[in-house]
Order: structure tokens, then C-alpha cells, then sequence
């Protein structure tokens, strides 16, 4: 009838059916016999506690089915360790999977857990890399990839030179400038300075300058100086003529950047008597650079405290 | 044809269910996989502009439709992200600015009218039977009970009739240790309980909860550094810290941590202990909320975070306590695209009309968290752009045709996830919601600033201003828990005597 009710090595187990919960179930699934055929024995399995290589045959094969279904991601790594399965086969059989089912969170979990255990890391940030080449700003990859630089290390084995390279391919890639961020900044809690160490702050100064000047109006570097100003005690005044290359009232016809508008009204506000152009940069946001962002402009103003609200 | 493409991925029913980064999303155009369409969809449904239509009077855009505004910023250089903006851009402009109206039948200011009976049809549709394709969505099958139940209310419909069959239908997901699996036989996930408690309140169903099992598995997945994970053994993240309150304070369930909490042995011994810290760890550089700390900030994790910690205490007290709110403020607004007036999930990626509740929602939360409502913005109380938010839902998202539904953009079909999202995204954006301190005094060891929240509709000046008529108002959505207003307060009722 089906491939494990057929098969002897799997006779002493009585499969435990679906319940659908009454004849009339919302939303319930016409399930195929094999998939129907192999969660019965996985309940079954389950509920014997039972880990063993045939319960990591049935996982797989229902991993083919339906790689989002978490219980038997959990269950297989489970039973991985109880048995002490052989951890390299395993990560080969996810190679083939993960170029599969990228998106599927449950994978990199798994991954995670497998080479947390096999404690080691070797052509892992290969293969990643080849996962960016499908999609460069996959957010599961991206918080895999953090792990692996902490959990092995990482920190200086060319990691900031991968975010370079996929920065330079698509320099709108905000995920890459957060992995950045991470690797430059990522070891504070054990003492290592990231932003916070002059030399280190300038070359990411740089960095994001030179990026700002490929294409002005990706918010990416933008956030990334403002960042760095934020929490790595730097003034943001420090920034006023790279600033108003992009952005200046004294040319309010040739704004390149709302980012960099934005920016110059900040670095106004804070000087001395720079609240009045600050708030006039921000009516020029609301009025002709940005107006879908008009009642933000205008709250920012408000912000300014200028003793006639009124524009 | 066939539902999953394989050779097509990208579009392919798995591809799209696993990408959790957005909770999870789900595509469900069930109705598909019964009716003969060709391979582009293109029947009755294909949203081609009536070539009958008189050529419109030239309507005055509104500033970011203006020429002069999309002409601004195009930097030269081209990179995979700046193709994909473009073709965006492209695909919404005619539907934004009412070049191609489709079929849709307009209201007063020329918008096309909310398709409530088409969506809510579609959204009963999702209830079906579902054939042997959906295999793949056996572990979320709870979010489609939420999709639908919360949806379908958000649109005006009652779904209590659903009661007795979502309460059966349910039952085999609960598991004797407590919480809610994806599916009979299946761990349970903090999702999926989530989802599951959420729908069974929406219509009326909370008593078949085993609140005390539930305390108990709550615990088990609370971590000692505050967060929570999303099941035993599985990931942390901030969806876990969201779904975790909101279930503990919906069911009323005592704050204490059961004594068989693993983290009791870290020295916590509250739900709540180290959690606004450990939320407060996932603001990144940006200013807006990773999924866990060091991670991108995204608007989906932006809602859990601002929502869980409006559960833990006034948004005012709360919100400031564990995050810079001027830069995440900042970052809230930027998220609103030009030109077409969604929210984006992350800087540098493309508008999609989920995040009109992700991000959406955010704005009811923050405007509450804002000192002194004074220095809002000078004729009005918000920060963030409704009228342009309504514009692309009503003109870009709602899927042409007699089978309705929501979508993500016009390239895209609808779901249950976009549908839910987008109505609920409507909502915020034509009504207002408003904290209101001390409205519930505080019962024994219960959380109740959640219970603070009251609603009110749109002025007539406000909806000549973003273009609604009355009868495209929608629903209020609770601001916290996702549900209709009297949804929450029911659910406060009936466990207000805490205790098992
Ligand atoms: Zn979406």
C-alpha cells in the first residue's frame, strides 16, 4: 500500500493518522498518500521517542515534501546527535537542500546547529557566498553568516572584505552595510574597538564617502555616517562639507541628495544660531525634495523649538 | 496548471511560504489550482485598462506624483537594486496616478472604491478544502485561520459562525504540554499560537485554550538573556517576544515564571524579566529593530518590538525606556517610498503592502510614545503620510477581477497574508488610535496597558483630505494585538479573574 507500510523494517510501528479534528475541518488539506503515509509514522515515531537512521530516512523524506516544516527539522537534528550521526554526510545532504530552498528559514537553523556541533567552519563562507549569488540581501543568510563570524572568529579572515566586494557589486545593498557595521563594530562587548577608535572611524568615513558619490540618493552610507556619529562620538558638524557638496542653502536649485538635506538641517540645528537655515532646509524637504514626507519635515521643525511656529 | 512552478522559484508557493523574515508569508490564491487560467494569469482578471474610458479630466496630483518630484535624484549608476525600483516605479505609476483605473468603479475623488465583497470572498475562499500543493504550508496552517478570521473582520463581516468548526478544527494542533503546533502531531511554535489564539479569539473561541498547559510551555521557551525562542530548541528572535506577550496577556496568564522555566536558573522568575533590555538590544545603527540584535532593521520586527513593549507598560513609559525613539522615528519615515506610497521593509528594498501594517502599525504605537503631542506636525497630529499610504493600497494592491483579494504589488497575486495585512494597514491609516493613561486600572499581577487603547474614525475634512468615501472606511484594528477593538476587550473580560 505505501512505502513504509510495505516495508518490514518498519512493521513493529503502528502509524498514528491525521486528526482533522470532526468531518467539517476549515481550511484542511488534501494531503497526497505519501505525505499522509510518512507524517503517520513520524507521529508515531515521535511519540516513542524513538532515534534511530530509519527515523532520519523518514525526516528526509519528508523534508523533500515540505522543507518549511519545522517539527522535522527540529526532530531530525535531535536525532542527529542522539545517534551520533555522521555530522560531514549531513551537511552535504543540506548543500544539495539549501541551493533548493533558500528562503526556508529552518535550513539555516539546522545548518547552525550541525556546525556548531561538528566545530568547524571549513568552505562554509563559500558556500554562503554562492547563496548571495541568488539573493544578495537574504535576510536568513545574512544572520547565518553573523553567527559563523562569531562562532568561528571570523572576525579578520577577510570578512570585511567580503562586505567590501558585494558592496562594490550592488552598493544599495543595505544588508551587506549591516554586516559591515557588525564586523567592524560587532566585538565591543569584548573590548575590541569598532567605531569608537579614531583610525578605524576615518577609513569608515571614507568608505562611506566615496559610496555616497557613486549614487548620492541611496540611504544606505547615509545611515551608515549617521551611525557612526551616533555611537562613535563623532559630530555630525565634522561632516558639513562633504555634506553640502550634495546639499546647500546657498543652492537650493541643486540639492543631489534628500539624505544629504536632511543631514545639513541636523548639522544646522546644532550650531549656534543655525536654527533658523535648519528649519528652512527642512520647509525645502517638505516643500519641493520630499514632500511625501512633508508631515515628518514639518515635525522636525516643530522640534527646533523656533519661537514663531508659524512658516 | 500547477501551483508551485518549480522551474520558477521566485513565484513558486514554497519559495514565498519560507520567507519568514515578514513573520511569514504565505501565498494562497487557492482558487487557482481549481480554474483553468493560462500562463500569465490573464483572464477575466488580467486588470487591462477599459478601453472605453473617457480619457480622464487631468486630475492635480499630490506632491510626490507631481512630475517635478519623480524627476528628482536619479542617480546613474545601476545596480540590481535600482533595476528592481525601476520596474516597480513603473508597474504602480499608471495605477497611481489614474491612468489605468482598470475596472475598478471610483468614488467620489476619482480612487477606485475598497472591493470589500471581492475581498472578504476571497478571504472565505482560503477556508476550503485545499488540494494536495498546499502540502507545504501544513506547519502555518494557523496563520490562514488568522488571516482570514482577523481580515475578514477588519472588512465588516461576522465570523462568528466560524466558532464551532475553528474550535474542532484546532483541537488536534494543541498539544498536552501546552501552546499550539502547526499541524496535529506538530511541536508547538510560538507562530503558530499566536496565530491560533488570535483567531480563536476573533470568533469568540478562547475557552478551548488549556491556559495552564500554555503557562506552562510559555515558560520553557522564555531564554535567560530575556528574549524568547520560537520553539523549544528553535531560533530567538523578536516575533518570539511579540507572540509570547501577547498570548500571556490576552489569556491573562500569571506573570510569574512556572516553576519548571529553564531560566529560573539564571535567576529570572518574570515573563517580563530582561525583556525591554533584550528588545532594546535589537535596535540597530539605523535606528529601526533587527530580528535579533546585530541584524538588519526591518519593519516587521519594528511592529513586534514596539508592540511587545506596549505590553509590557504605556507606550510613553515604555517605548522611550528601552529605545532612541528620535532615530527610530526617522527611520519609521523613511520606510514611506516615493513615488508610490507604501511602506518598504528595509532600507534600499521595494515597497510592498504588507508593511502598510508592519510599518503602518508603527505609527499608532510611536505617536503614542511622543511626549507631548504638541510638537506634531503643525495642522495635525501625525508624522508619517496616510493619504499616500491609502492611495497605493486602494489603487496598486487590490487585485482586479471577480476573485478580489489583496497583493503585495500589481506583479504580484494575492493572499491571505497580503489581504489581512493591507486591510489592516487601511485601518491605521483612515482611523485613529489614542493611548489613554490609567483608562484600565491594573489587576492583580496582569498586564493591562494594552487594554488602554480607544479608536475613533476619520473627520469629514480628514477623508476629503486622503480621499475616502464612508462606505470605504474599514474596521478598527486593535493597535497591540491585530484584532478588532471589541475582540480585545472581550478577551480582557473573560479571564479578568486570572487563575486556572
Ligand atoms: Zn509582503
Amino acid at each position: 500500500m505505501g512505502k513504509y507500510s510495505d516495508d518490514p523494517a518498519w512493521a513493529d510501528v503502528t502509524p498514528l493518522p491525521t486528526d482533522e479534528g470532526g468531518p467539517n475541518p476549515l481550511a484542511a488539506i488534501a494531503y497526497s498518500e505519501e505525505y499522509e503515509e510518512t507524517m503517520s509514522y513520524l507521529r508515531a515515531a515521535m511519540a516513542a521517542n524513538e532515534f534511530s537512521p530509519r527515523v532520519l530516512d523518514l525526516t528526509e523524506d519528508l523534508i523533500d515534501m515540505n522543507p518549511a516544516h519545522y517539527t522535522v527539522w527540529l526532530y531530525r537534528a535531535h536525532c542527529l546527535f542522539a545517534i551520533n550521526s555522521d555530522l560531514k554526510e549531513e551537511l552535504d545532504w543540506l548543500n544539495e537542500t539549501a541551493l533548493q530552498h533558500q528562503k526556508n528559514y529552518q535550513i539555516w537553523h539546522h545548518r547552525m546547529l550541525i556546525l556548531d556541533k561538528l566545530d568547524s567552519c571549513e568552505g562554509e563562507g563559500e558556500f554562503v557566498e554562492r547563496m548571495f549569488e541568488k539573493d544578495a540581501k537574504n535576510y536568513h543568510v545574512w544572520s547565518y553568516r553573523q553567527w559563523l563570524v562569531k562562532r568561528f572568529a571570523l572576525w579578520e579572515n577577510g570578512e570585511l572584505e567580503f562586505t567590501e566586494k558585494l558592496i562594490e557589486k550592488d552598493v544599495r545593498n543595505n544588508s551587506a552595510w549591516n554586516h559591515r557595521w557588525y564586523v567592524i563594530n560587532g566585538r565591543e562587548g569584548e573590548g575590541v574597538r569598532g567605531i569608537t577608535d579614531p583610525r578605524i572611524r576615518e577609513r569608515e568615513v571614507d568608505f562611506a564617502e566615496v559610496a555616497v558619490a557613486k549614487a548620492p540618493q541611496n540611504q544606505s552610507p547615509w545611515s551608515y555616517l549617521r551611525g557612526i556619529a551616533r555611537k562613535g562620538g563623532m559630530p555630525l558638524s565634522s561632516l558639513k562639507d562633504f555634506v553640502s557638496q550634495y546639499a546647500s542653502l546657498e543652492q537650493p536649485d541643486e540639492v543631489r541628495s534628500s539624505h544629504a538635506l536632511d543631514m545639513m538641517a541636523e548639522i544646522l540645528a546644532e550650531e549656534d544660531n543655525g536654527k533658523q537655515q535648519a528649519g528652512a532646509a527642512l520647509d525645502m524637504l517638505a516643500q519641493k525634495y520630499d514632500p511625501i514626507r512633508k508631515n515628518y519635515w514639518e515635525y522636525r521643525k516643530g522640534m527646533l523649538g523656533l519661537p514663531s511656529a508659524a512658516a | 496548471m500547477p501551483l508551485i512552478k518549480k522551474e520558477d522559484p521566485e513565484d513558486s508557493l514554497d519559495e514565498r511560504l519560507q520567507n519568514q523574515a515578514r513573520i511569514e508569508e504565505l501565498v494562497s490564491d487557492g482558487d487557482d489550482a481549481f480554474e483553468d487560467e493560462d500562463e500569465n494569469g490573464a483572464s477575466d482578471d488580467s486588470g487591462i485598462p477599459f478601453p472605453g474610458k473617457p480619457s480622464k479630466r487631468q486630475r492635480k496630483m499630490p506632491p510626490w506624483l507631481q512630475q517635478a518630484t519623480i524627476n528628482l535624484f536619479h542617480d546613474e549608476l545601476v545596480t540590481t537594486t535600482s533595476e528592481a525600483q525601476q520596474k516597480v516605479t513603473a508597474e504602480c505609476l499608471p495605477l497611481l496616478t489614474e491612468e489605468d483605473t482598470g475596472i475598478f468603479s471610483l468614488n467620489t475623488y476619482g480612487l477606485p472604491h475598497l472591493r470589500r465583497d471581492q475581498h472578504a470572498s476571497f478571504l472565505r475562499a482560503q477556508l476550503e478544502r485545499l488540494p494536495a500543493q498546499y502540502q507545504v504550508i501544513d506547519a502555518s496552517r494557523p496563520w490562514l485561520f488568522y488571516w482570514t478570521m482577523a481580515g475578514l473582520s477588519f472588512l465588516g463581516q461576522d465570523v462568528s459562525s466560524y466558532r464551532d468548526q475553528l474550535i474542532a478544527t484546532v483541537s488536534p494542533l494543541q498539544n498536552p504540554g501546552g501552546g499550539f503546533g502547526g499541524g496535529h502531531g506538530q511541536l508547538s511554535h510560538c507562530a503558530g499560537t499566536y496565530a491560533t489564539v488570535l483567531a480563536l479569539a476573533a470568533v469568540g473561541g478562547l475557552r478551548m485554550v488549556d491556559r495552564k498547559a500554555m503557562w506552562h510551555w510559555l515558560g520553557s521557551v522564555k531564554q535567560s538573556d530575556g528574549g524568547f525562542c520560537m520553539a523549544v530548541g528553535a531560533e530567538e528572535d523578536i516575533r518570539g517576544a511579540y507572540c509570547a506577550m501577547t498570548i500571556l496577556t490576552l489569556l491573562n496568564l500569571p506573570l510569574e515564571l512556572p516553576p519548571d522555566a529553564p531560566s529560573r536558573k539564571h535567576g529570572l522568575t518574570s515573563f517580563t524579566d530582561k525583556l525591554g533590555e533584550w528588545v532594546g538590544k535589537c535596535q540597530t545603527y539605523e535606528g529601526g529593530i533587527a530580528g535579533a540584535p546585530t541584524n538588519e532593521a526591518h519593519g516587521a520586527y519594528a511592529f513586534c518590538a514596539l508592540a511587545c513593549l506596549s505590553i509590557l507598560d504605556a507606550p510613553a513609559v515604555s517605548i522611550p525606556k528601552y529605545l532612541d525613539v528620535p532615530a527610530l522615528v526617522a527611520w519609521l519615515a523613511a520606510r514611506q517610498t516615493t513615488p508610490e506610497g507604501g511602506f518598504q521593509g528595509r532600507q534600499e528594498k521595494l515597497v510592498d503592502a504588507c508593511y502598510s501594517h508592519w510599518v503602518g502599525g508603527c505609527w499608532d504605537l510611536i505617536q503614542a510614545a511622543l511626549p507631548d503631542n504638541s510638537t506634531l506636525g503643525e495642522d495635525g497630529k501625525d508624522i508619517w503620510n496616510r493619504a499616500a499610504l491609502i492611495r497605493y493600497l486602494i489603487t496598486c494592491c487590490q487585485q482586479p477581477g471577480k476573485k478580489g483579494g489583496m497583493r503585495d504589488k500589481p506583479s504580484t497575486r494575492p493572499d491571505a497574508y497580503h489581504t489581512c495585512y493591507s486591510v489592516a494597514g487601511l485601518s491605521h491609516a483612515q482611523n485613529h488610535y489614542r493611548y489613554n493613561n490609567n483608562n484600565q486600572p491594573s489587576s492583580e499581577g496582569r498586564l493591562t496597558a494594552a487594554f488602554n487603547w480607544t479608536a475613533s474614525p476619520p473627520t469629514e475634512a480628514e477623508m476629503r483630505e486622503w480621499k475616502v468615501d464612508k462606505e470605504d472606511l474599514v474596521e478598527f484594528v486593535h493597535p497591540v494585538f491585530v484584532l478588532p477593538m471589541g475582540v480585545v476587550e472581550a478577551a480582557r473580560r473573560e479571564f479578568e479573574q486570572g487563575g486556572f
